[in-house]
């Protein structure tokens, strides 16, 4: 038995402890949101949060997530800052490598509300797009951390 | 090529009564097409519009990143009067209605979707809404001048009758289909050329879109396959002892594809493989390692058995100024998309369905029905999303794979490759090598340009492949396959990029020499202009240098002055400031046409430890009419970036018939912190819109050849580059 809350909804289940969260999150959860790509850690694909961390869900066994909390694409909500820029700039191609690329720039702006774009390009290398996608990942990234930049000099709080 | 209004009708329409497009659902030859309920307006195969107005275009083509959906209901919601996204879509199923009217496979590649069905769909956007229309006559009693479309709605100009496409549903589909409508002006536009959105941006954004690997019909089971790493191989013997003890283990058995494990997940089943012995019969015979490969290639180059496919009169200046001539050679190289193959199956009563995302479900359609032996119309394919095409999505190797494991199996089951899977078992982009000389003359002129090429011809081994989905089903193999040998001598895959050089030289000359290799080849994006760019565009580099002139100048002087070329060079020397680069910057320029849209590139590097580091690219495109800036730009950009990915990376290698390369760690692609910024120029056209999925690609690797020649005095006639 493996028990963790997912997407803020306690889970537990009977399953290997070895399994990746990848295939626990897919194969017996059905969030397909997560994607496989290249079960090595090399991609990014399959990017998740665990305890708000970005973490590779294909190298990460499920037994490490026990108690404790995992995010995925589907529990950003589809509302997300994040989700409506990469709406807005188009970012998507073929939108394989998207999941990822989101749930990592999540991450970034958690631990960096204001990142540039140096340090933009760092945090999302681990995250390959094959349709090349990303000028248009940066570019939605800044215009969130941008938002997020004006929102204390915004009237609406007095 | 746009088609006049005559053939278009003589080209989707059905012969005898009210003219409708591609299909006339009332009488029809074939099998029915019924697509959404009785109660639903119909006017064509491609749309529908439901009683609660709910408007659905089928999508005969893949997509996979490129657009296609987006572009395919901006082009009908423009005649139909609504805004793009109140259309819904739905990917096409198999019919000989969606079969695209060039290639008559419902099969998407050369960039042509756009090109095909832009005028195709706007009639149907027209039809629709002067059906509409003409319902909207008959329920008013109002004339056809007092009543106009307007977003989603039927209106008189004085506002008294005011009705929803969904009101006119009823009356509409049982009038019949106005199909004689003129298409509107490209001044009265508002979404062509303008909408710049992605309809299926939401989906893609918030984990709901829908990929192959996310199929799953009830009860489904996961296999993998333990394939013949050499791909001449089958399966000799193989002990599942272990493997079966394995905790969720349903089943492990053989079929004609390899050994497959079948389990309740991809991981136990992937576990569990690994704990299965095979035998494979040993390998045959042929060029097993890439140094054979190479060895063959240059002896070819060597010898003068070439069959010629352009063959220019000699020049009158033959034997005089300075000869220049080059060797070059590309490798294999594997489409990597990010998503690996897969397939779901589950057998019906006397066929299967399958769901897969494939580039030519119709392919997926035949090799189906091949393995259960059963008629074609017995199998139905649900496409979906394709994480990635490239071309080697038209291969239907993963739907023949599934369908046999479920043949045997009996259960619903969904054939997932591992990324390793995926690039060992590609269908490779073919190596190629290029022996090429010209002569410069004192006054400036070219002339006596030779380029021969040697390599492996993809369409001796697809061709037979098509053909096995375009003929009868009883039609053996042994006859396609003679075709194939006979196209693959001069492979016009081959030569494509090479053989249509746009320069006014004197003498060109260009022939091919095949090169069969006992590996699966494929169409990479952009195929044979993929090589012949870098080939040609280097080379003419070359000739720049030696003559003397700058390699802009150099092309621009022979070129026609008219050319698209010549605009479209002019237009990326402007963004790129050519000639002008920062300190330390070097720049190379290249142009190509490809899918009748013609690019030309800047590539500007500066050099760190030697090695190149990507400042900038600049890109201009001639297209024709662009359906979708955006789009376009994001295709460009992608297309440079799957270019310079392999020109600095890609290299699939042989040892002993099997690829040396398994993952992204020794196959690189370029990732964020690689990738420079760019700039995009879209010509301003009103001609019909050409190809934008592979034009992109082309003239990266010989712009970046360019530059680093620039920077170093050292021409780099290989790929992937290697410095030092
Ligand atoms: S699938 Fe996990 S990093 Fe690639
Ligand atoms: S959008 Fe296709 S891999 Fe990134």
């Amino acid at each position: 038995m493996v028990a963790f809350s997912l997407n803020g909804r306690n889970v537990e289940l009977k399953v290997d402890p070895a399994t990746p969260l990848l295939w626990v999150l897919r194969d017996h959860l059905g969030l397909t949101g997560t994607r496989f790509g290249c079960g090595m850690g090399l991609c990014g694909a399959c990017t998740v949060h665990l305890d708000g961390a970005a973490i590779r869900s294909c190298s990460t066994p499920v037994s490490q997530a026990a108690g404790r909390s995992v995010t995925t694409i589907e529990g950003l909500g589809g509302d997300h800052p994040l989700q409506r820029a990469w709406v807005e700039h188009n970012v998507p191609q073929c939108g394989y490598c998207q999941s990822g690329q989101i749930m990592s720039a999540a991450a970034l702006l958690a631990s960096n509300p204001q990142p540039d774009e140096e340090n933009i390009r760092q945090a999302m290398s681990g995250n390959l797009c094959r349709c090349g996608t990303y000028h248009k990942v940066q570019r939605a990234i800044l215009s969130v951390a941008a938002v997020e930049h004006w929102q204390p000099a915004a009237e609406d709080a007095s | 090529m746009s088609l006049t209004r005559r053939q278009f009708i003589r080209n989707v329409s059905v012969t005898g009564g009210a003219l409708t497009l591609g299909f006339q659902l009332t009488a029809c030859s074939g099998k029915p097409l019924q697509l959404g309920s009785e109660a639903d307006f119909q006017p064509d195969a491609f749309l529908r519009i439901e009683p609660d107005g709910a408007i659905i275009l089928q999508i005969p083509k893949a997509e996979m990143g490129q657009g296609v959906v987006t572009g395919m209901v901006t082009l009908v919601a423009e005649e139909l009067e609504v805004h793009p996204e109140r259309i819904g879509y739905a990917m096409a199923p198999v019919h000989s209605a969606f079969a695209d009217p060039e290639m008559r496979l419902q099969i998407t590649g050369g960039s042509a979707s756009i090109r095909v069905y832009h005028e195709i769909l706007r009639q149907v956007g027209a039809s629709a809404r002067e059906t509409l229309i003409a319902a909207a006559m008959q329920q008013s009693g109002l004339d056809r001048a007092s009543l106009a479309a307007r977003d989603g709605r039927v209106r008189s100009t004085d506002g008294a009758v005011d009705l929803a496409y969904a009101d006119l549903v009823a009356i509409a589909r049982a009038l019949p289909v106005v199909s004689d409508v003129a298409l509107k002006p490209a001044d009265q536009w508002q979404w062509i050329g303008h909408y710049d959105q992605r309809v299926d941006a939401q989906a893609k954004t918030d984990g709901s879109a829908r990929f192959g690997m996310d199929a799953s019909p009830e009860g489904c089971l996961t296999a993998v396959l333990l394939r013949c790493p050499w791909f001449d191989g089958a399966v000799e013997s193989f002990n599942a002892e272990h493997a079966l003890e394995h905790p969720g283990v349903v089943a492990v058995f053989a079929t004609e594809h390899g050994v497959a494990v079948v389990a309740e997940g991809y991981w136990p089943a992937r576990q569990a493989a690994g704990k299965v012995e095979v035998t494979f019969t040993p390998p045959g015979g042929g060029l097993r390692d890439s140094a054979a490969i190479t060895e063959a290639l240059t002896a070819a180059l060597d010898g003068d058995d070439f069959a010629s496919v352009r063959d220019d009169p000699a020049s009158a200046k033959a034997g005089q100024g300075t000869l220049v001539s080059g060797r070059y050679a590309v490798p294999f190289l594997a489409h990597a998309a990010m998503e690996p193959l897969n397939a779901t199956c589950r057998l019906t009563e006397g066929g299967c369905e399958v769901w897969v995302g494939s580039q030519a479900p119709d392919l997926a359609q035949d090799a189906a029905s091949r393995v259960l032996d059963v008629p074609r119309e017995a199998v139905v394919i649900h496409n979906q999303f394709l994480g990635g095409g490239f071309g080697r999505r038209a291969a239907a190797d993963n739907v023949a794979e599934v369908v046999a494991i479920a043949r045997e199996l009996k259960r619903p089951v969904k054939l997932v490759w591992s990324r390793e899977d995926d690039m060992r078992h590609d269908w490779y982009r073919p190596p190629m090598a290029g022996a090429i000389e010209a002569r410069v003359h004192a006054d400036g002129s070219i002339s006596h340009w030779q380029h021969r090429i040697a390599g492996p011809s993809i369409n001796q081994q697809v061709l037979p492949v098509l053909m096995g989905a375009m003929l009868p089903q009883w039609i053996p193999g042994g006859p396609r396959q003679l075709v194939g040998d006979f196209v693959g001598k001069k492979d016009f895959a081959s030569v494509e990029g090479s053989k249509e050089l746009p320069y006014q030289f004197d003498g060109v000359s260009v022939s091919y020499h095949n090169v069969p290799v006992p590996v699966p080849l494929g169409y990479w994006r952009s195929v044979g202009h993929s090589h012949n760019a870098f080939v040609v565009e280097s080379f003419v580099d070359e000739l720049a240098h030696a003559a003397g002139v700058d390699p802009l100048e150099f092309r621009r002087k022979h070129l026609a002055a008219d050319s698209r070329e010549r605009r479209v060079l002019d237009a990326v020397a402007a963004a790129a400031s050519w000639g002008n680069a920062p300190a330390g910057h070097y720049q190379g320029i290249a142009v190509h046409d490809s899918f009748q849209s013609c690019v030309a590139e800047v590539v500007e590097i500066s050099l760190v430890d030697g090695k190149p580091k990507l400042e900038h690219v600049y890109c201009a495109i001639d297209c024709g009419q662009v359906i979708n800036p955006d789009i376009v730009r994001d295709q460009m950009i992608g297309g440079i970036v799957f270019a310079l990915s392999a020109a600095l990376h890609g290299e699939i290698t042989l040892k002993n018939g099997a690829v040396e390369q398994s993952n992204y760690h020794d196959y690189q692609l370029l990732r964020q912190t690689d990738t420079p910024p760019m700039t995009v120029v879209l010509i301003d056209s009103a001609a019909p819109p050409t190809g934008v999925g592979e034009p992109g690609t082309p003239p990266a690797a010989p712009a970046l050849a360019n530059a680093l020649f620039a920077a170093t005095g050292e021409r780099q006639r290989r790929l992937p580059l290697r410095m030092g």
